[in-house]
């Protein structure tokens, strides 16, 4: 359902991606939906209350991406994960920012944050080992190395927008994959090299 | 903000590596496995037969379904219990005749036909 409530809670993501959280205020995200801080405040008491709900649905999108682990056992069932990553950090990188914060405090959102992203990095780790499993991979050559491997991935993973933005080059979901697979491709097997060639390879340019 | 269900990193990663193994563990069933949900006709001819048991500290009720072609096809199903033996027999009879086919109880299933191994 399309309505007000919704209306807020995009325009609000959308100004804490561009201003940070802390220096947007009702004022403008009244004008970026066009309604009134009156009829704001009839919505959401204040902007604790916005920050909050933005936050639901944040952890509501992410645990989406979550959900559809391993939904085929192939190489492109990971593909679909990073593409929507990537839509998904690309919409709602506010968070990061949150992070680099001087105060030693955090709150539960960002507390709620760390869960996910140690989260994410299980999902990864394990990922790892299925395509072990499935032949896709070669077995581990010292201990630890896939651990480090899904750690680097999860790097590029969170850390490849907020660069670009860095650096000023421009989004591309291709150079996003990219990054990613590039860390994964060395440890393929024969068959996992056939199969990134026939699935995934054609995608990337 | 309301609190969510958290499950810790080791129980998420135990949950993750079965995730991975079912692809392996397990097998796609045939159409044929189905069979008995479709192809249940066999019910009509049965006898019915009522078992008084003690279960959980209370008499339970089950009632055997036997084909009278082949009495080793048979399905058992738990009905109801009662605390009192009595009325749990009682409630048996009734259940019984409520599901058997004939009221009259002609349909009978012969302990013979089983040719069960004596030795």
């Amino acid at each position: 359902m399309y309505n007000t409530k919704q209306k807020i809670l995009e325009a609000s993501v959308r100004l804490f991606n561009e201003n940070g959280i802390d220096s947007v205020r009702l004022q403008q995200i009244a004008e970026e939906v066009g309604i009134s801080v009156g009829n704001l405040a009839y919505h959401y008491k204040n902007k604790e209350a916005i920050i909050e709900s933005v936050y639901e649905q944040v952890f509501e999108e992410f645990d989406q991406i979550f959900r559809n682990y391993l939904a085929a056992p192939t190489l492109h069932d990971f593909d679909n994960q990073v593409t929507n990553f990537y839509h998904f950090f690309t919409r709602n990188h506010f968070y990061l920012s949150e992070f680099f914060k001087a105060s030693l405090t955090k709150s539960p959102q960002l507390q709620q944050w760390q869960t996910y992203v140690v989260k994410m990095m299980i999902q990864l780790r394990s990922r790892i080992q299925f395509f072990v499993m499935n032949g896709l991979m070669l077995p581990a050559t010292q201990p630890g190395q896939y651990e480090q491997l899904a750690e680097q991935i999860w790097m590029s993973l969170v850390f490849y927008i907020p660069k670009c933005n860095m650096i000023g080059q421009p989004l591309e979901l291709a150079h996003y994959k990219k990054s990613v697979w590039n860390l994964v491709q060395p440890h393929f097997t024969s068959e996992g090299t056939s199969e990134y060639t026939s699935t995934i390879l054609p995608q990337l340019h | 903000m309301k609190p969510k269900f958290q499950m810790d990193a080791a129980a998420y990663t135990a949950l993750m590596q079965g995730m991975n193994e079912q692809y392996f563990v397990e097998k796609k069933g045939n159409l044929l496995d189905f069979r008995l949900y479709y192809d249940d006709l066999w019910l009509a001819d049965t006898a019915v037969v009522d078992v008084v048991h003690r279960s959980k500290g209370e008499w339970a009720v089950d009632l055997i379904f036997a084909n009278i072609h082949n009495p080793l096809k048979f399905i058992r199903r738990y009905i109801t219990s009662h605390p009192c033996p009595k009325r749990a027999a009682q409630k048996a009879e009734f259940m019984r005749r409520l599901a058997a086919k004939d009221q009259r109880g002609t349909l009978i299933v012969s302990i013979q036909s089983l040719e069960m191994c004596q030795n």
